[in-house]
């Protein structure tokens, strides 16, 4: 190859990663320019302006990726801002759907070392590969908010919130009192809700399905009404003061975990519904209840500010 | 000691806030880029090739530079010149390096030993 055909092949490179209408443009003058700048080196050099000199010259001038790249305006897909919390999002939500995964697979029979590759090579296909589309729907996520913030920065202005504010505003927790008083009711008679959505002409089997074991009715249900009870006047008190107080607040936080210690003990204590099927569905649901109550109490011990200056020694 | 790749990196964002003030204040009549490169680095800011092509086209985009193919003893070229918001680009830029300047010179004065 001689110095022409050299910087022609990184003139092509370079102009290929660009947008088709600026293409030609761009590499008649690339090339004009490079080659100037080799004849330049080359008689500060006192030598030929020879294919050495132009690969030389062209690998100080960069990468043809590098080069096309700033021929063009930055393209952000995710706010740099927003770097740290989108990785520690995808790596905490991928190792969560991973643990499940590997859970549920580990649940049958293992007898041999060979038997564990078939359960591996399950969770290797049927969960880690298709796992990605958390990274995904993440990169999409903060794409988004990334687009808008760069549209109109104006509108992500920071303004100041209250530490004793309410998370949703007042509409949350009324919906949250209406929630209560649903689940108070269901608690009394879980035909209501057949009642409600049917006009009470559900089928007899759905009645039986939700009925209550008597060992419920006598041990957790009247704990679990009494707490349910408890938050009604707090909830009233925070809507009508629209803010929460210190006070308020571990009462709350008392009567949450003592309403989940109430829902572990109705998990491990026997059937709640009278049918198997139902039983283990209420069981499921209370899990995640349980399950959400704590990430949500560790999540907000997590991301309590105490400043404090470190200790140097 | 000062980390040298350190003070090369801080050096780099240095040079990086000025590139654009510098290519523009060369522009106020047409030069082509291998020219403008030259007289940059006769007048002690040198830009390397790799960065300075690119952004000439880049503040093209931006609307700042009026650009035309011209052949004048030699190849045929494509020059770049401020056009009328490149000017009052420069103005504001002009404006505020030179309070920038003066505040660093006041700064770095006070601070020497």
């Amino acid at each position: 190859m001689n110095a022409h055909e050299v910087i022609e092949s990184y003139v092509v490179e370079v102009a290929l990663l660009l947008p088709r209408k600026q293409r030609n443009d761009v590499a008649c003058e690339l090339r004009a320019l490079l080659t100037e700048e080799l004849q330049a080196k080359a008689d500060a050099a006192g030598r030929r302006a020879d294919a050495a000199l132009a690969t030389d010259l062209l690998r100080a001038f960069g990468e043809p990726v590098d080069v096309a790249a700033r021929y063009r305006p930055t393209l952000t897909i995710i706010d740099p801002a927003d770097g740290h919390t989108f990785l520690r999002a995808s790596v905490i939500g991928l190792a969560v759907i991973w643990v499940i995964g590997l859970l549920s697979v580990l649940q049958q029979p293992i007898g041999t070392g060979l038997d564990l590759l078939t359960p591996l090579s399950q969770w290797w296909v049927g969960t880690v590969i298709p796992s990605l589309w958390w990274p995904g729907l993440l990169v999409v996520g903060f794409g988004i908010s990334t687009h808008f913030r760069n549209r109109s920065p104006r509108a992500s202005t920071w303004t100041p919130r209250s530490a004793d504010r309410i998370h949703g505003g007042r509409a949350a927790k009324v919906m949250a009192l209406v929630g209560i008083l649903c689940g108070l009711f269901v608690l009394q008679d879980p035909h209501w809700v057949l009642d409600v959505f049917w006009g009470g002409r559900a089928a007899p089997a759905a009645y039986e399905a939700l009925t209550y074991t008597e060992t419920f009715r006598e041990r957790q249900a009247p704990w679990l009404f009494g707490l349910l009870l408890l938050n009604i006047p707090i909830f009233i008190t925070v809507i009508v003061m629209g803010r929460w107080s210190a006070g308020m607040r571990r009462v709350e936080t008392g009567f949450a975990l003592a309403t989940c210690a109430v829902m572990a003990w109705t998990i491990w204590d026997g059937p709640v519904l009278q049918t198997q099927a139902g039983d283990r569905m209420v069981k499921v649901i209370l899990a995640l209840i349980i399950l959400f109550v704590l990430l949500d109490f560790a999540s907000k011990r997590l991301r309590r500010i105490t400043p404090a200056p470190r200790a140097q020694f | 000691m000062v980390d040298e790749d350190a003070f090369d990196k801080l050096e780099l964002e240095l040079r990086r806030g000025v590139v654009v003030l510098a290519t523009l204040s060369q522009l106020r009549k047409p030069r082509y880029g291998y020219e403008l490169r030259q007289t940059l680095a006769d007048k002690g800011f040198a830009i390397e090739e790799g960065t300075l092509y690119p952004l000439l086209r880049r503040l093209e985009t931006q609307g700042l530079l009026a650009s035309e193919w011209k052949i004048e003893d030699g190849p045929p070229r494509r020059y770049y010149a401020l056009n009328a918001d490149g000017r009052k680009l420069l103005k504001k830029l002009t404006e505020s390096w030179q309070g920038m300047n003066a505040a660093m010179d006041r700064l770095l004065k006070d601070e020497r030993p």
